[in-house]
């Protein structure tokens, strides 16, 4: 690498590195994917104080066993249900004096058993909120069982027996792999969700940052002072080599913390953390489409931020560039259901989506290897095409200043450049 | 310091024997034509600045001074002539060895001042440690010392001025280019510039600098150039241009009403400066009755045959008086 073109690199490399934006972006970054991940655990968890509940049966007799099998719930190790007497004396009464203790808040809700609750499999509860959908299932499993079991009883035969007769299906799910075989219960989604919107926010926010940085040097006018020492193809070259090892560091930082969470996880969040099983290849490949993507939109953005004045004129030209980004996203469900199917493959060997969508692929299944080499061929061929044609915007663009280019001018500096 | 002074100084002249026996002139325009959609900003212009001089590139605003100094630094491409740098074309290959201060001053706004000429050195080729070791004595001379570690946005107008010509100079470049060097320097700052400028010229180095500062480029210019809408109206040594004007200028300080100094015989124009005037006299007019003139009307302070100044000579040319030079 030439003395100059590392002196650009250096240069962009520690500006971005330095900036307030980097490490806000950086600390933040993690902690609001942790927060994603580690929130719902926690807000499940402390979901609270068990509900107190009643159970008011008109029916007779099931009282003490669903009240039972109510207290024997348990979420998360702790008893779910803090079950309260539902007092004395005739059944319309006690219902009237527990709705008052409901709206009066010294009970959280009350479970009515009718009198024909075993023939009819009717029962109400009655709550300020009915919108906790997880206790409800929770209390409709549990009446359920006690109900069955009674009816088994009746027709002589023995619950115990049943239930085991009756095992409900446990599915596991495994993902078969060259590399053998991994139980995975739904974290590949999670996890390939979250590294794509990564891959995604990354790859658009580095290209913006190498475009602001190029309209910032047209505008504070230091353009002619660089460019009486470097070319612009160097300034380029190292604009990009710079920025984008400030993404990589980026990367690096957020790789060391996770793996810093997950040494901790070991400890008080052992088991309940969702920790994302990595193969090497798909860092690899992770780390791979990002440069590609980068390389090939941050091209497209330092020619938009050279042939452009300020942001605002930059606006119009961003647009169908980051369509195609958009575009991937939006194919996302689609791809996930089908990662294989003929719209994937195609999808996917297009340049513009492939840092994406071949990228999902990798993730939930493993192409086929022409596939893969095929999108990262058409790729790095794309990247070349791209950065040849915005280098020549680039040279022209960063000197002129006034009016905005039109597209037809902008097609005539690449052909005359 | 020294040392290295005489290193540069060896360079200098290793490369004057290279190519000074063949080419003396450090830069050379033939016939330079520069057009923008609608108007021709540079028409057939030539130009020769020697080696070791300080060249002066003058005229009025929109005039393509800028223009044409951005053709020489091959920021413009030039539509036909042909430009040379020290003897070579104006391509890439030559510009480690120039050293460029646009018109519109340059800096990266949220850099720490050292950092930022290290950066501006290194991008011309020198090594970042050698350029550190080079920050210092500059940054005295042109007192920034103390601003050494702060963001070039935190320092004022004048300071970055300053901090953009050692980014200029730090690479030690043979030819300096220089677009409007002394605007927005306070008189000490000038002073300052003034001095280093001449500094280097005495260690071999070329500057070409255009203003429109008159007063500037007569202390300063061993040579200037007026251009006027593109084309070159004037141009050779300071002092055989102002020969080609004549002494005929008087410089005349007085208490009174000087308005009749305007209808004596000889007399081409008055500029009134506040407390004196300058009066312009015809060519081989005797400004002596004038004097007398003077002396019997006013109270005379000062009375004074003077060279044109460069201004006078400028605005006439400019302003179509006194085409004789043309």
């Amino acid at each position: 690498m030439s003395g100059k073109l590392w002196a650009v690199v250096r240069r962009e490399y520690l500006e971005r590195v330095r900036s307030k934006a980097f490490l806000v972006g950086t600390l933040l970054g993690p902690l609001i994917m942790g927060a994603l991940m580690v929130v719902p655990i926690f807000a499940m968890r402390s979901g609270g104080k068990p509900l107190r509940i009643a159970v008011l049966d008109a029916s007779g007799g099931l009282r003490a066993e669903v009240e039972e099998a109510l207290r024997s719930a348990r979420f998360d190790d702790k008893p779910r249900f803090d079950v309260r007497p539902p007092g004395e004396g005739p059944v319309a009464e006690r219902e009237a004096a527990l709705k008052e203790a409901v709206v009066e808040q010294r009970l959280d809700g009350f479970l009515y058993l009718p009198a024909d609750v075993v023939e009819s499999s009717g029962a109400s509860y009655y709550g300020r909120t009915v919108s906790n959908r997880i206790d409800l299932g929770m209390v409709e499993h549990r009446v359920g069982e006690v109900l069955v079991s009674h009816r088994l009883e009746t027709a002589g035969i023995d619950p115990a027996e049943a239930k085991g007769l009756t095992r409900g299906l446990d599915l596991r799910t495994i993902r078969l792999t060259e590399a053998g075989e991994k139980e995975d219960r739904g974290t590949a989604i999670l996890f390939s969700i979250i590294m794509l919107m990564i891959l995604y926010t990354s790859i658009l926010m580095w290209g913006q940052v190498v475009m602001t940085s190029t309209i910032e040097e047209k505008t504070s006018r230091v353009i002619e002072v660089v460019a009486s020492g470097v070319s612009p193809t160097q300034l380029l070259a190292g604009k990009l080599i710079g920025v984008g090892s400030a993404g990589l560091t980026q990367f690096l930082v957020w790789a060391l913390s996770l793996l810093g969470v997950s040494l901790m996880a070991a400890g008080p969040l052992a088991g309940s953390f969702p920790l994302p099983d990595v193969s090497p290849l798909v860092l690899v490949s992770f780390v791979g489409f990002f440069l590609l993507g980068f390389a090939l939109y941050s091209a497209l953005y330092a020619a938009i931020g050279s042939a452009v004045n300020t942001v605002q004129e930059a606006q119009n030209f961003v647009f169908p560039v980051i369509t195609p980004l958009i575009l991937g996203l939006v194919c996302f469900p689609a791809i996930l259901e089908s990662p294989d199917g003929p719209l994937a493959v195609t999808l996917s060997l297009v340049p513009l989506l492939t840092p994406l969508l071949m990228f999902l692929r990798i993730v939930v299944l493993t192409p086929p290897m022409w596939q893969v080499l095929l999108s990262v061929g058409l790729l790095v061929a794309a990247v070349a095409a791209v950065v040849w044609a915005a280098a020549r915007i680039y040279r022209v663009g960063i000197l002129m200043y006034g009016k905005k280019p039109t597209f037809p001018e902008l097609v005539r500096w690449v052909r005359h450049a | 310091m020294a040392r290295r002074d005489r290193a540069a100084a060896e360079r200098l002249g290793s490369v004057r024997e290279r190519g000074g026996t063949l080419n003396d002139t450090a830069l050379r325009l033939e016939s330079v034509t520069k057009a923008f959609a609608g108007h021709v900003a540079v028409r057939d212009l030539s130009l020769a600045v020697p080696r070791g001089s300080i060249f002066g590139l003058l005229g009025p605003n929109g005039a393509g001074k800028t223009t044409t100094l951005r053709m020489v630094m091959n920021i413009l491409g030039a539509d036909s002539g042909r430009i040379e740098i020290l003897g070579r074309p104006a391509d890439d290959a030559a510009r480690d060895r120039i050293g460029y201060m646009p018109e519109e001053r340059g800096m990266y706004p949220r850099m720490v001042l050292e950092d930022q000429l290290v950066f501006m050195a290194s991008i011309k080729g020198v090594p970042r440690k050698e350029a550190a070791r080079r920050i210092g004595p500059w940054l005295e001379r042109l007192s920034l010392a103390e601003w050494r570690r702060r963001k070039t946005n935190e320092l004022s107008k004048g300071m970055q001025q300053k901090a953009q010509f050692i980014a200029t100079v730090l690479h030690e470049p043979e030819v300096l280019i220089m677009d409007e060097p002394m605007s927005g320097l306070d008189p000490v700052g000038t002073d300052v510039m003034r001095d280093v400028m001449l500094d280097l010229r005495r260690r071999g180095a070329t500057i070409v600098l255009s203003s429109h500062q008159m007063d500037t480029v007569e202390r300063l210019c061993d040579r200037v150039a007026l251009i006027n809408r593109g084309e070159k109206v004037l141009d050779g040594a300071v002092s055989e241009v102002k020969a080609r004007h004549g002494r005929n200028t008087v410089v005349l300080a007085f208490d009174g009403d000087a308005s009749f100094l305007a209808d004596l015989p000889g007399v081409v124009k008055v500029a009134s400066f506040g407390q004196y005037v300058e009066v312009r006299m015809s060519d081989g007019a005797d400004p002596q009755p004038l004097l007398r003139e003077a002396a019997a009307r006013l109270v005379v302070r000062r009375f004074e045959i003077v060279e044109p100044s460069l201004h006078d000579i400028f605005v006439e040319t400019v302003t179509g008086h006194g085409r004789e030079a043309a």
